[in-house]
């Protein structure tokens, strides 16, 4: 079963003559352990379409169902624990509430959930050592690296039993290197079980992904196909795109 | 807080107690990190919490003991001396009950107008111990003992371990003592038998209630007065209406505070709601840091505020005469300054948490600003709320016989309105900046822009300055219009350097009572007191005024009357005799009297006022006092003289012997006026009262009633501090608002100058619209009261405000405003370079 | 790639024989550039005769023959480092070509052309990637190597994003100079250095 599936979901925006449409008629359906990239330009509906998956925005039409439970229809509060059960976020740039440690960020999810202190303080720390943090787990953000602060994020979208990590240019403030760190660890927990989806103009960390979906003015053109095995490319007769 | 936890126990989904843990947690943590932020709300909130510890414990201590001179007895008798009759009450009262007597003989202290008082008292008598306290030494235990208060030992350079010869016996001073009730009280302390020709016999008693009917036989017996007690308007309830009146500003001027905060963590709390926090979480964030700053300035401000009671307490024990306990405060008024506090924070940030849970998450995850909420700009409710404010307030004339027909709930009620008429009026105001603004110059314009557009915030700092304004405006109006009428005098009663001297009866402060069949205290009908001669009263008179190294003016009261109506108040006040003795004291010389003139008066207008005839004569034949037969003059010619007292209880108002002669009217000296060179002292006035107490006069000196001008300046005063106070809070935090404005400002080559102007005309318009919002709310509530209230003085009496004291609210306090805000205004954004982590 | 320049790098490390170098320079590029094998042996006799590398001459079989660098050969490498590579000729570009050509002709969808190279390329780099992701033992010199290959091949991938964008925004707003775009862009690029 999908862990996310979108199913022709359009979202417009406006009304009248100021009517856009963000995206329209979305098919997606992403596994548990797979990472899939949506690529596009800016405009193109990419965050539109991610905060549709997440539950953060209704679809104007179209449905979306969330490891078998459709959240249309939902209530705020079970939209809220849908999120706070299933679905784990990463931003660009803003990831982290500044007055919480390290760890507090990590376990927030899980104490909005009624864990208690103790028990979540717990799990946080498992995911921080996980991504090895785990020295850096009574730092305040504003104590972190970029890069850190990034992967405490992920930590924290993939605390506890959550397996939708949504991802938005989650390297995107960060030089190579360290968006390459990012992209490792979410592909890590995408081997965890985890479904990714990472929505990004970059194809360097597109290429991270098992299926790259290409969006265009809010439609979904292109997909590349099955990745071939690594033998292929080493295989001097492999075409030259250059 | 507790239905929370009951709902959230009945849907666990909502996370139950870790979850509302986990983010007052992060509340708790944000409110750590950004306290510099709330430091303006925090302030007001300890300041009105200190300030009302401290006021209302001051108020409520300031009056003396409700058993001043009982001490723990229920009862007490006084005689002039050991009489036969004092010797068998006591002996009465002992059988009946318990007794304690106290013996004084008043001696004068040489050189000085001073008296103290030998007193033998049982320091360890059943009833006496509140009124007497050690602060040095011991008490006297045997004949040749003898403690004294420090103002004696002062007055007669003694100290422990000293002889003096007092009483006709030398006593060695063995301590140093003090009446902790009184103290003035100056006194020497000696064991019981030692006086022995007492000038006054107390008897403090307790006996059962149904023996007080036989005791009370040919003897006067006090209780102490529970004046207090039986007064509404006691110092407790008023500072309370100002303690609900200052948070209601607080909540108010808060909630723009709180407003920017919410704002600024918007994305913080998009963050939350997108890892699933519910709208309910997400209130409790905004509403639990609005409730920390509560009580952490409820608790500041208890501090400061007992801090400075413990600080003022020993100077305002000598200021009040008596002592005063350190915990002695009103602690109702404090735990609910305590209380209210708290709710304020609370309320005042609830609003915008209920608002933060209403923006989308994606808007408020993006950070970008949210679009300015579109508040209603019509004017039409605060109009409404206005209008049903002005026609209750005219309904409500009836309360003091004017024209209207209703009453105080009206009155109440028609006040009530006027906070919510402002308060939905303030948005409409807000909006009428933008087009003001429209051919600013650009940093004039942004500013003014800046304060329509953002009306959530800007409109409740609106509010409360001009609720600040109106309460002062009303005030001012309400001053000017009572006090501009000539025929109902107001003012302070008299100078400080002057006493006035009246015929006492009964003894002032002493209620004969006795208990009835019922056992209830009841007054005693027909009680037989000697009443002192005329020319025993001039004479006590004269002492007084002898004591005080004062001149004494012997006030004749005619058998005269003014009766007239000006703006539906009637004439009030004494009239006395111009005799010659008068005139020459205040100096007027018999050239400056028209000799024409019935009435000479201080009051100013009071030439102009026409039909106020002069009635004289009785047609009593009972009356006491002898005169021609009764009559009226319709137009007496009556003579402004400045040169008269304007006191209300001074002659300032005189009819002239050529009247007295012309009408045949009688007069007789019931009152004295005591002039000195200078102010009298406290003790002065207290040696005058003793000596009045024994003459059957009563003393009135000046009283606390302020002059017209004195109240319309402390309004006035008053409406501009809250006015500022609020611009001095509200202003950085609508510029906070925009404060990456400024950044882009800057960026863009923006000087100093600038910045200036944007926080300048802020201040300045934020501070006019509110100025003029007041006194407009102000205006339409007077008149709707005037106008069918005539006792007032009508409509007209508007006519004589204090021009000049508006002017100052309107212009003088929004130019202080810009000024204060263009010098403070020039620093430079702390962080130009980077947005800090939120 | 200058194979010749990679062997004087692997002599400044010391004498080495010539299999021994040709197994390093293989090494060190990672298997990402698989060369033949004769040229390794062409090359080390080229720098012998340009007298950048010395031989000691004793075995006639050039993979026994041990190699060290001469002082002008160690000058060429280090003058051969701080030379900038010759980018100012633009290379002839099949892809800019193709998408030019598709551009021009009225039957043929651009934006399709644009995609499906935008696809095939992001598919190439998915596999670079996956080359870097599978490789369990870090190693640098490879990591750099496929970096070079995914920053190149993303280089194209933006320049079709911005070839899209430029093309969408002309069909939208045609204007003179749009139309003029072709000779333009051929006259710039001619006249450059």
């Amino acid at each position: 079963m999908s862990m996310l599936e979108l199913r022709s979901v359009s979202k417009r925006y406006g009304q009248g003559a100021n009517e856009v449409d963000a995206i329209s008629d979305i098919d997606l359906a992403v596994e548990r352990g797979s990472l899939v990239a949506i690529m596009g330009p800016s405009g193109s509906g990419k965050s539109t379409l991610l905060t549709i998956a997440g539950s953060l925005e209704e679809p104007t039409t179209g449905e979306v169902v969330i490891d078998g439970a459709r959240v249309s229809g939902m209530s705020r509060n079970d939209k809220a624990r849908l999120r706070r059960r299933s679905v784990g976020y990463v931003f660009q740039d803003f990831n982290l509430l500044a007055g919480l440690t390290a760890v507090e960020n990590v376990s927030l999810p899980l104490e909005l959930d009624g864990v208690s202190m103790k028990k979540a303080r717990a799990q946080g720390m498992v995911a921080l050592e996980g991504l090895g943090l785990a020295d850096r787990a009574e730092s305040f953000p504003d104590q972190l690296s970029g890069g850190e602060r990034q992967r405490v994020a992920i930590a924290r979208a993939v605390v506890g039993e959550r397996s939708l990590l949504l991802a938005d240019e989650p390297s995107g403030a960060l030089d190579s290197v360290n968006g390459e760190a990012v992209m490792r660890m979410i592909l890590s927990a995408c081997h965890g079980g985890v479904a990714a989806v990472v929505v990004t103009h970059d194809a360097k960390l597109a290429s991270w992904a098992d299926r790259v979906v290409f969006l265009r003015d809010g439609r979904a053109v292109d997909e590349t196909l099955p990745p071939p095995s690594p033998e292929e490319l080493l295989n001097p007769d492999a075409p030259n795109p250059a | 807080m507790d239905d929370f936890r009951l709902r959230s126990e009945r849907r666990p989904s909502e996370g139950g107690i870790p979850a509302r843990r986990a983010v007052t947690h992060w509340a708790w943590r944000l409110f750590r990190r950004e306290w510099r932020q709330q430091l303006l709300i925090l302030a007001l909130i300890t300041v009105a919490v200190a300030a009302t510890i401290l006021g209302s414990s001051v108020a409520v201590n300031n009056p003396p003991p409700k058993d001043a001179g009982f001490g723990t007895a229920p009862y007490s008798a006084s005689f002039a001396s050991y009489s036969a009759k004092a010797q068998t009450f006591i002996a009465k009262a002992a059988h009946l009950g318990t007794v304690q007597v106290i013996e004084n003989v008043t001696y004068s202290i040489p050189g000085s107008i001073n008296t103290y008082q030998l007193r033998s008292q049982d320091a360890r008598g059943p009833f006496g111990g509140p009124m007497l306290s050690l602060i040095n030494g011991h008490y006297p235990s045997s004949a040749d003992e003898v403690a004294v208060t420090n103002g004696v030992a002062s007055a007669f350079h003694l100290s422990i371990g000293k002889t003096w010869k007092v009483g006709g016996v030398n006593r060695d001073v063995v301590g140093i003592v003090q009446n902790p009730q009184s103290l003035l009280d100056a006194f020497a302390l000696v064991v019981p038998g030692q006086v022995t020709n007492p000038s006054q016999v107390t008897a403090l008693f307790d006996v059962p209630a149904s023996a007080i009917r036989s005791l009370s036989e040919g003897v006067q017996i006090s209780t102490p007065a529970s004046v207090a007690a039986s007064n509404p308007l006691n110092p407790e309830t008023i500072s309370l209406a100002a303690l609900v009146l200052g948070m209601l500003l607080i909540a108010l001027v808060s909630i723009g505070g709180f407003t920017v905060l919410a704002q600024r963590r918007m994305r913080s709390i998009g963050m939350l709601e997108s890892i699933g926090a519910t709208d309910r979480h997400v209130r409790l964030v905004v509403s639990a840091n609005g409730t920390v700053v509560g009580i952490v300035g409820a608790i500041l401000g208890l501090i400061i505020g007992f801090a400075g009671w413990l600080a003022y307490r020993p100077s305002f024990e000598q200021s009040a005469h008596h002592l005063i306990g350190v915990f002695a405060l009103p602690w109702i008024v404090v735990m609910l300054a305590i209380v209210l506090a708290v709710l304020a924070a609370y309320f005042a940030s609830s609003r915008p948490a209920r608002a933060v849970t209403k923006i989308p998450i994606v808007h408020a995850l993006s950070g970008r600003p949210a679009p300015p909420r579109q508040i209603h700009r019509s004017a039409v409710p605060g109009v409404v709320f206005l209008v049903a404010a002005f026609l209750l307030l005219g309904y409500s004339g009836g309360t003091g016989g004017g024209n209207g027909s209703g009453g105080a709930p009206e009155l109440l009620l028609g006040l009530v309105l006027l906070t919510p008429g402002l308060i939905l009026l303030a948005p409409f105001f807000l909006s009428l900046t933008e087009r003001v603004s429209r051919r600013a110059p650009i940093a004039a314009r942004l500013a003014l822009r800046d304060l329509a557009r953002y009306r959530a915030r800007s409109g409740s700092a609106l509010s409360a300055i001009s609720i600040g304004v109106l309460i002062s405006v009303i005030v001012v109006l309400a001053a000017a219009s009572r006090f501009s009428n000539v025929l109902d005098y107001a003012g302070p009663n008299l100078d400080s350097n002057q006493l006035a001297l009246h015929t006492a009866f009964p003894p002032h402060g002493v209620n004969i009572v006795h208990r009835n069949a019922k056992g209830q205290l009841v007054p005693v009908p027909n009680q037989k007191t000697e009443t002192a001669t005329p020319a025993q009263l001039a004479a006590g008179a004269g002492q007084i005024a002898k004591g005080l190294n004062a001149h004494l003016v012997a006030l004749e009261s005619p058998n005269a009357f003014l009766s007239g109506t000006q703006g539906g108040r009637n004439w009030s006040g004494q009239i006395y005799v111009a005799t010659p003795q008068l005139l020459r004291a205040f100096g007027i010389k018999a050239s400056e009297i028209n000799p024409k003139a019935d009435v000479l008066t201080s009051r100013p207008g009071l030439s102009g006022v026409s039909g106020l005839a002069m009635g004289y004569g009785t047609n009593s034949k009972k009356s006491v006092l002898r005169g021609g037969p009764a009559g009226s003059d319709r137009h007496p010619l009556i003579q402004e003289i400045s040169a008269l007292p304007s006191g209300t209880s001074a002659p300032n108002t005189v009819i002239t012997e050529y009247a007295m002669k012309r009408f045949h009217i009688s007069m007789s000296t019931s009152d004295w006026l005591v002039v000195g060179t200078q102010s009298f002292t406290a003790a002065q006035i207290s040696s005058a009262q003793l000596t009045a107490s024994t003459a059957q006069l009563q003393v009135e000196s000046r009283n606390d009633i302020p002059s017209g001008s004195t109240i319309i300046n402390w309004a006035t005063l008053f409406g501009i501090l809250i006015a500022l106070g609020v611009l001095a809070m509200s202003v950085g935090l609508v510029r906070s608002e925009t404060s990456s404005d400024l950044r882009t400002l800057a960026a863009t080559g923006a000087s100093s100058y600038t910045r200036r102007t944007l926080t300048a005309v802020t201040a300045g318009a934020l501070g006019f619209l509110g100025a003029l919002l007041g006194v407009v709310g102000g205006y339409i509530a007077m008149i709707g009261w005037l106008r069918s209230n005539s006792l007032n003085g009508g409509i007209s009496a508007l006519k004589d405000v204090p021009f000049g004291d508006l002017m100052l609210i309107l212009f003088g306090m929004p130019a202080l405003a810009a000024i204060v805000g263009w010098l403070l205004a020039s620093r430079e954004p702390a962080v130009m370079g980077r947005q800090p982590i939120e | 790639m200058s194979v010749r320049h990679s062997l004087l790098a692997l002599l400044s490390e010391g004498p080495k024989y010539g299999f021994q170098l040709r197994q390093e320079f293989e090494s060190s590029t990672g298997e990402v550039w698989p060369l033949n094998v004769g040229q390794v042996y062409t090359t080390l006799q080229r720098l012998e005769r340009d007298g950048l590398a010395q031989s000691d001459d004793i075995e006639e079989d050039e993979r026994q023959k041990n190699y060290r660098i001469t002082e002008k050969g160690g000058e060429e490498l280090s003058r051969w480092l701080r030379t900038p590579p010759d980018l100012s000729e633009p290379p002839r570009d099949e892809l800019v070509i193709k998408v030019l050509v598709a551009s021009r002709l009225a039957n043929v969808d651009v934006y399709e052309v644009i995609q499906l190279h935008r696809r095939y390329i992001v598919q190439l780099m998915q596999q670079w990637t996956r080359l870097k992701e599978d490789e369990s033992h870090f190693d640098l010199a490879f990591a750099l190597a496929v970096d070079a290959e995914l920053f190149r091949l993303d280089a194209v991938v933006r320049w079709l994003d911005s070839a899209d964008g430029r093309l969408h925004r002309a069909t939208i707003e045609p204007t003179p100079e749009n139309a003029l775009a072709l000779p333009s862009i051929r006259r710039r690029t001619g006249t450059h250095r």
